[in-house]
């Protein structure tokens, strides 16, 4: 069954809106700097420079909740615009997040730490399915609501959810992406893992140190041609590939020869039937990190082999937004499709001398873009591919 | 027909490695505690060490599915509503009470949901899907809902499962947003799904959200399944419902409160329908007013 691409919405750093995050990459500019709040102070981090009241305010917002659930909403709000609501198509909202509403609960456990009154009601937004019922309430959508909690790789995960649903006929069309806001339980785990650089990242570079955080959302909307049918949106691009697999080497590390990366990209392109010379362009997971980005590059050279496609991460735009990631990359795939752009890895000086692979170092328009692989790796070796195509 | 081809529970029931659990089911009293095997049994006591009830319970009850299974698992799908709780409050009250530059990193890797999947396919050295589903009280059943879609897709042996601990913190929300006056307890309940003929089949799962009708719910599920409410043997609720079954029990009585509980009561309805002479049963979990489960088992005859 074809699965088509019907919307698209995203905020993160580098816009607040599609339109303003391809203006973005086109410009070569990156959203990431000196982080904005009390957590972030000490970091380069893609903060969204909106509090929740005026995030909720411009985006006339409804539903309280977290912050994850605010930028959730907001994004899944643009891809779901224009759609007709109908009864009779049976839509789902599936969200991948890490952490959920831990921006409200780490406020209040504060209070509890300090023995300060605390509003126990607030912990209502921990959840990480409350995350995505707050979202689905924005939409007013109640049929079918799931989240998926796989760290980095949740949005991918989310997205592949909806798919596989979709063409067993358990819903016809589905809400699926990511959505992370940026807390400081987060900035200080990632802290703990000494996996931060102090500078800009540098994906896919020798001297790279590490990743930058960041915060948004990304969705899109899938629907089967029946689905189409009766709702009369139009497909701006087609899902074709998708696989999970397991790394299982270590828990927060990623195996040197890439193995759970390889099955993954070898597995969604036999999903998609085709064959990996047909790949026009990768958006890496590159969090750059030393050990992401060389097990990765491994990988990319176990599935592509000598034929090695244009690649590049995005994460030094954006930061790394853990479970949005595969969201925000999502809609950055098919916006290089529909505007026949490479996107560059920007601050890329020097190949990793193991691998040598080089990647897109400057914006590329003109290019004709049929179908992008986009990777998504997790903690606990949760490696994600998906393929999009014209 | 998608066949539970093994199945493992920790939970405040005598239920580890027992051949059916549907006899010796006793209603839960007061302060109850978690029945945990010898866990040196299934994890190197090195790491045993550093892992939470949660991650050991799920980490015991999925190694003792995959010794009752030939085959290694072509798919793992996991369940859990709250996580690893004991770790996510580890690592909140050290960062906020210590420095940031002195953090021990251990609660932090441990505090994300996908550890429970991640653990397992570390322990099991399995490549294969892996998914962590989260959905509050029907996590369970998403989780179900996924695995079913993999059995499907021709998957032959899938571990779905889920798990839950509790923490003492969780007492402070009773009354707040917590509405039960149940115990909070912990528990982990797995199962393999596949094609090879058992003597239990699962039939359908579903979820709905906002507020619902559980009655027309139930009709509009059972139609779907071509079933009629008289001949569903068993109904397992959370929470009291008039229905016009057999027999009915509420299966918090013996599961306490945890979200993910459904799991234990897949595995009450299993073993009903093995030691009885009975043929179907129904899980309605309307543990909360605004997420609904409906799950249908059934005897296969062979």
């Amino acid at each position: 069954m074809e699965l088509f691409v019907t919307g698209y919405g995203a905020i993160s750093c580098i816009g607040n809106n599609v339109q303003e995050i391809l203006h973005a990459l086109k410009s070569e500019k990156t959203g990431i700097q000196k982080g904005q709040q009390p957590h972030s102070e000490r970091y380069l981090v893609g903060e969204v420079l909106l509090s929740n009241e005026e995030l909720m305010r411009k985006f006339e917002l409804k539903t309280i909740g977290s912050r994850t659930g605010i930028l959730g909403a907001i994004a899944a709000k643009e891809a779901f615009q224009g759609h007709k609501r109908d009864a009779s198509i049976r839509t789902a909202v599936i969200s991948g997040t890490s952490v959920g509403g831990m921006d409200v609960s780490e406020k209040e456990y504060r209070n509890h730490i300090d023995n300060s009154p605390q509003n126990m009601r607030n912990y209502a937004h921990h959840s990480s399915g409350n995350s995505s019922e707050q979202i689905a309430e924005e939409l007013g959508i109640t049929g079918f609501i799931n989240t998926i909690s796989t760290a980095c790789s949740s949005a991918a995960n989310a997205i592949m959810m909806g798919a596989r649903m979709i063409q067993q006929g358990k819903i016809d069309r589905a809400i699926v992406g990511g959505t992370d806001g940026l807390s400081a339980f987060t900035i200080n785990g990632f802290k703990s893992l000494m996996i931060f650089d102090e500078e800009w990242c540098r994906p896919f570079d020798e001297s790279r140190k590490g990743l930058n955080l960041g915060e948004g959302a990304g969705f899109i909307v899938l629907e089967s041609k029946e689905s189409m049918q009766k709702s009369g949106s139009v497909s701006i691009a087609r899902l074709r590939g998708w696989s999970n697999a397991s790394d299982a080497y270590h828990q927060t590390a990623s195996s040197p020869e890439g193995h759970g990366a390889t099955l993954s990209m070898k597995e969604a392109l036999s999903v998609a039937g085709m064959q990996a010379s047909e790949i026009d362009y990768i958006n890496a997971h590159g969090t750059a990190t030393p050990n992401n980005d060389l097990s990765e590059s491994q990988a990319i050279i176990n599935v592509f082999g000598k034929n090695i496609p244009p690649f590049s991460s995005t994460k030094a735009y954006t930061g790394h937004t853990l479970a949005a990631s595969g969201g925000i990359e999502a809609v950055i795939a098919i916006l290089a499709i529909q505007n026949g752009c490479l996107f560059p890895n920007l601050n890329h000086r020097n190949v990793i001398e193991e691998t040598k692979l080089e990647p897109i170092k400057s914006l590329k328009e003109g290019a004709e873009i049929n179908a992008v692989l986009s990777n998504s790796f997790g903690f606990g070796g949760n490696n994600s591919t998906i393929i999009i195509s014209k | 027909m998608i066949f539970v081809q093994a199945l493992s529970s920790i939970s405040h029931q005598n239920s580890f490695q027992k051949d059916s659990i549907w006899k010796e089911l006793t209603a839960l009293e007061a302060n109850s505690v978690c029945e945990s095997p010898d866990y040196k049994q299934y994890i190197p006591a090195n790491a045993l060490r550093r892992l939470s009830p949660v991650l050991r319970m799920a980490l015991a009850a999925a190694q003792d599915c995959q010794s009752k299974v030939e085959g290694e698992f072509d798919a793992i799908s996991v369940g859990t509503a709250l996580g690893c709780l004991k770790d996510t409050e580890k690592f909140l009250t050290t960062f906020l009470t210590t420095s940031a530059d002195t953090l021990s990193p251990t609660a932090f890797i441990q505090s994300t949901h996908n550890t429970i999947g991640g653990q397992i396919s570390l322990a099991l050295g399995n490549h294969a899907y892996n998914m962590t589903h989260t959905q509050n009280s029907v996590s369970f059943e998403v989780a179900l809902i996924d695995a079913l879609l993999c059995a499907k897709d021709g998957k032959s042996n899938v571990l779905v499962g889920a798990a839950d601990e509790a923490i003492d913190f969780l007492e402070g929300l009773r009354g707040e947003i917590i509405h039960s006056d149940r115990q909070f307890t912990s528990g982990a309940s797995f199962f393999v799904l596949g094609p090879q003929e058992k003597s239990v089949k699962v039939i359908d799962c579903d979820i709905e959200f906002g507020p619902y009708s559980v009655h027309q719910s139930i009709d509009q599920f059972l139609i779907k399944n071509n079933v009629s409410i008289n001949q569903i043997d068993l109904v397992l609720f959370a929470e009291n419902v008039e229905i016009l079954a057999k027999k009915s029990l509420n299966y918090q009585d013996y599961t306490g409160l945890h979200y993910s509980s459904s799991a234990f009561a897949f595995h009450i309805g299993h073993d009903f329908l093995k030691s009885t002479n009975s043929s179907k049963v129904l899980i309605v979990n309307n543990q909360s007013d605004k997420r609904l489960g409906l799950t249908l088992i059934e005897k296969h005859e062979a």
